[in-house]
């Protein structure tokens, strides 16, 4: 999550949003959500599972 | 936590947002998840004078209640907490004040270097669960 909100906090360009699952049942359902964490780039879920900071960059840049 | 908070280099305001909230998932407990948010903010607050907390009902642009934005400077840079931060996702939006407080960035160089080569805005919503 750190990751995300560093990012966030690093570039205009990136906002980040930490979604508590449990709370927010309905969203977590529509995307489909069984591990966390589970990010989701533009609505789109991408992965789930926490990655190393190069490899996290890697993979937000490359789903845009 | 306090030594941290004493750290920051510029003041942080954590935004906290109540408004409708959804039926939690069974096992998420019973708590008033918004009255929890502010009570945890608030505690936040009394730990750092650099750290101060604000609350408002149904404010715009919040999808979810409650939730919370930490804002460097009381500025929105779209860093939120949609839900209670509960149990070890705390040390997310603790993590998030602290970089919130600092002038640089904490990522590594090539890490900000690619960022900067974004030509157009990004979304990032990360499911949790207070694990």
């Amino acid at each position: 999550m750190l990751l995300a909100f560093r990012s966030a906090f690093a570039s205009e360009r990136v906002t980040a949003t930490a979604i508590e699952a449990n709370e927010f049942p309905r969203l977590s359902q529509e995307l489909g959500v069984r591990a966390v964490p589970r990010i989701v780039v533009d609505g789109e879920p991408r992965w789930d599972g926490a990655v190393p900071e190069a490899e996290f960059l890697r993979r937000i840049l490359a789903a845009t | 936590m306090r030594e941290w908070f004493a750290d920051l280099d510029r003041p942080v305001e954590l935004f906290v947002a109540l408004g409708p909230e959804e039926t939690p998932r069974a096992g998420a407990g019973d708590a008033d998840f918004g009255a929890e948010m502010v009570r945890l903010c608030e505690g936040l607050a009394e730990l750092g004078e650099h750290v101060t907390c604000r609350v408002e009902e149904e404010p715009a642009g919040f999808p979810r209640f409650p939730a919370v934005s930490i804002r460097p400077d009381g500025r929105d840079t779209g860093v939120r907490y949609d839900g209670l931060p509960w149990g070890y996702e705390l040390s997310s939006l603790v993590g998030a004040i602290v970089e919130a407080g600092r002038e640089e960035p904490t990522l590594r160089p090539e890490s900000l270097a690619a960022l900067a080569t974004l030509d157009r805005d990004l979304a990032l919503d990360v499911f949790v669960t207070p694990t």
